[in-house]
């Protein structure tokens, strides 16, 4: 039923006085805009001529509702949230690689060079890893994520997330792949610093970021974005204290493995503290 | 029903006013706040429901019934573990529902601050 209706519908005066009268009031509810309860004062004046206090009840005032409104929607976000577990789950599996990347390549061809010498390194093992670890991790995270938010009372907006994620670390991999058959590189010559910044940002760990940021917009979470912002800085603009620079070729990406991995659990942690603070009850 | 793109420019001479376009049914604190939060979490319990509206059983109750009966919400019963649970979904029309009183509010507003500083 609409109040236009209700009107038509009242009993008493007839439909067109009792229009009339609406418009007044109408008139009078705009000229007083900064009184709150000024629409649900006057929609229980209306009450004994007709009009049911439904229609403008108390607390009805537009302002009011919409402010209500968007206060549910953000408690539910905040309900929904259940970020230390992506975090948690990405930072164990970025731990999980280093052991990979220590006994899982393969080195070969070897030639003398100027002070050493040049091998061709294959890390197919390493390729497998991450496809499986990063497919498995998203199949986990949106089963606890649902699972959390279910028990909460609410469901969760994760599942584009999990898709992002995969199908991400997926495309990485074969970027990768055809950028190195189309642009085969050959000692001492590098690829330019364009590349090596795509290469990054669509390696796993770099893959893993843009994911979060998919979840920072379907949760509207800013502290996420912010955070995720950090790590890809650190993906991108790898930390370099000198170490593992002189540790050989079996331990070179130990470093950057861990501060990723450390930052995601430092992540994680923070969030879970500031979720349990936070979440309403 | 029309829906919130649908929703004329305010013009107090020409266009009907935006409280004429009002649903009772969802002009009203508690289902507003149902749809919302049912929009929101895509699926809802009753119980969480329950808290942040801060409602009785029975009185929630009462309000899903009139959503559901209106074709807003779909309720639909089941168990976790031994424990029965009640979830709480918004239909496409309550989508719908939901986006016009948004809109409407949102003109009714702008009206009324429109008038304010004219």
């Amino acid at each position: 039923m609409r109040a236009d209706r209700q009107v038509e519908g009242a009993d008493g005066p007839g439909a067109d006085e009792h229009a009339v009268i609406w418009q007044c009031l109408h008139v009078l509810m705009l000229r007083h805009p900064r009184d709150q309860l000024a629409l649900a004062q006057i929609g229980l004046l209306w009450k004994p001529i007709g009009m049911t206090s439904d229609a403008t009840p108390v607390g009805g005032d537009p302002r009011r509702l919409l402010a209500d409104a968007r206060d549910l929607a953000r408690r539910v976000r905040l309900t929904q949230r259940v970020t230390w577990l992506p975090l948690l789950v990405l930072a164990l599996v970025t731990f999980g690689a280093i052991p990979v990347y220590r006994y899982g390549h393969v080195v070969s061809d070897c030639h003398p060079v100027d002070g050493g010498e040049v091998c061709e390194v294959w890390f197919q093992t390493v390729t497998f890893y991450w496809l499986a670890a990063v497919l498995l991790a998203y199949v986990v995270i949106a089963y606890g994520y649902l699972r959390v938010t279910r028990a909460r009372g609410v469901d969760a907006r994760v599942l584009p997330y999990a898709v992002a994620g995969a199908a991400l670390v997926g495309l990485g991999f074969a970027f990768a792949a055809v950028w190195i058959r189309l642009n085969p590189l050959t000692h001492p010559e590098e690829p330019s610093a364009f590349a090596q910044v795509l290469f990054r940002l669509l390696d796993p760990p770099g893959a893993i970021g843009l994911a979060l940021l998919v979840l920072a917009w379907l949760e509207r979470h800013v502290a996420l974005l912010l955070f995720t912002l950090g790590y890809l800085t650190v993906v991108l603009v790898p930390i370099n204290f000198g170490w593992g620079a002189h540790w050989g070729p079996h331990t070179w990406f130990i470093p950057q493995l861990v501060i990723n991995g450390g930052v995601l659990l430092l992540g994680s942690a923070g969030f879970a503290l500031t979720q349990r603070l936070r979440r309403p009850r | 029903m029309t829906g919130a793109a649908d929703i004329p420019e305010p013009d107090e001479t020409e266009s009907p006013h935006p409280v004429t376009g009002l649903d009772d049914l969802v002009h009203q604190r508690v289902r507003l706040g149902i749809l919302t939060i049912a929009h929101e979490a895509r699926r809802v319990e009753f119980g969480y429901l329950r808290t942040q509206l801060e409602l009785t059983a029975g009185n929630l109750s009462q309000h899903l019934s009139v959503l559901e009966t209106a074709g807003l919400v779909q309720v639909e019963k089941g168990y976790a573990g031994r424990r029965a649970r009640t979830w709480i979904t918004l239909t496409p029309a309550g989508h719908a529902a939901l986006a016009e009183e948004i809109g409407r509010l949102k003109l009714l507003i702008a009206r009324v601050e429109t008038t304010d500083h004219g």
